[in-house]
């Protein structure tokens, strides 16, 4: 260049220093950002391959998804038109039953209107059942010709008119008796204790049954029986058992004492 | 006024603007440094979503099943209507 650098004066020299410290500034740095934009040109190309791959991969989702909802949507239409024709305005009631508060929503969907009565509150599922399939049943018949038997509101006519009168008239019934101090006193005081001298109605009370004889616990000779005892039936015929004692009389002998056990006389058991 | 005055003046400028622009040179630097990480990890998002989305080739099986299945219940439906009576 041929300009000496004594020949410069100060201020251009720091000039000229000063202008070649921001030059070398701006090369290092310009040149560290364009390695760091390589890198992310570098990046760039990797994520844009991938990104190609879930667009490729996800592309048939949304033709295969709308095939299955078009399926299931005829599946679901398909039952609910059976579940109306069957069911007819119990439909309702029904789903009611089954999950609370859908019973409206199922009605507005299949484009229906009426009350939603839920079934449940009335009937159990089972008698529900019971009363769809035996329709012979007194319930299944009312179910069949209305459904006024599942009406809360005639719920109880329904069975009233199954059954009038359960207990009966009211009226023909007995009052109920009065106990305790205040009852009306309905016999003869009696002055033996156990024997009553009149019934209820005045006529003379039946004489009282002789006492039986208590066991005395030693041995008694015992009379005769003044009548033998019946002869068995005759239509025993040779199934009927022997007796025990020859001679053909059953009676035991008039001198013989009661039967005799550990306990003592019991002649009650001859 | 002298030339030295207004080449002492332009010094002066000089000295006060080279720090302000290395500190612009710097953040312009930071800023493509730190794309780079954030690029990485989007990277390797969409590999692992590109792997995961694999699996939607057995929709295809699941629609076949789901007609099938559909199939099964219209005939099924058309059986109850013949077994039980309409309201």
């Amino acid at each position: 260049m041929g300009i000496p650098i004594a020949a410069m004066s100060l201020p251009v020299a720091i000039m000229i220093l000063l202008m070649l410290v921001i030059i070398l500034t701006l090369a290092v740095f310009l040149i560290a950002t364009i390695v760091e934009l390589f890198k992310i040109n570098r990046g760039l190309s990797t994520v844009i391959g991938a990104v190609g791959e879930i667009v490729a991969k996800s592309a048939p989702v949304n033709g295969v998804v709308d095939a299955i909802n078009g399926n299931l949507v005829k599946g679901r239409d398909l039952l609910e038109n059976l579940f109306i024709k069957k069911a007819g305005d119990d439909a309702g009631g029904l789903v009611e039953s089954l999950f609370p508060g859908e019973g409206a929503k199922f009605l507005q969907r299949v484009g229906r209107r009426g009350p939603v009565v839920n079934t449940g509150i009335v009937y159990t599922r089972g008698v529900d059942i019971l009363a769809s399939l035996g329709r012979g049943a007194p319930i299944g018949a009312a179910h069949a010709k209305g459904p006024a038997v599942r009406d809360p509101k005639y719920a109880t006519t329904a069975a009233s008119m199954l059954y009038p009168r359960p207990g009966g008239d009211p009226k023909a019934r007995p009052k109920s008796p009065v106990v305790g101090t205040d009852s009306p006193r309905q016999y003869e005081s009696a002055t033996t204790p156990g024997l009553r001298p009149r019934n209820r109605d005045g006529s003379d009370a039946p004489p009282p049954p002789p006492a039986p004889e208590m066991p005395t616990g030693r041995v008694e000779s015992r009379q005769a029986e003044p009548e033998a005892a019946p002869p068995p039936p005759s239509g025993g015929g040779a199934d009927a058992p022997p007796p025990q004692s020859g001679g053909g009389d059953d009676a035991p002998p008039a001198d013989s004492p009661g039967r005799l056990n550990v306990k003592g006389s019991r002649p009650w058991e001859r | 006024m002298s030339s030295n005055f207004w080449l002492w003046l332009m010094n002066i400028i000089l000295v006060i603007s080279i720090p302000l622009l290395f500190i612009m040179v710097k953040g312009v630097l930071m800023a493509a440094k730190s794309i780079v990480p954030r690029i990485e990890a989007i990277a390797g998002v969409g590999a692992a979503i590109s792997k995961d989305l694999d699996a939607v080739v057995v929709l295809l099986t699941t629609q076949n099943y789901i007609s099938q299945i559909v199939g099964s219940v219209a005939d099924y439906g058309g059986s109850l209507d013949i077994a039980l009576p309409d309201a």
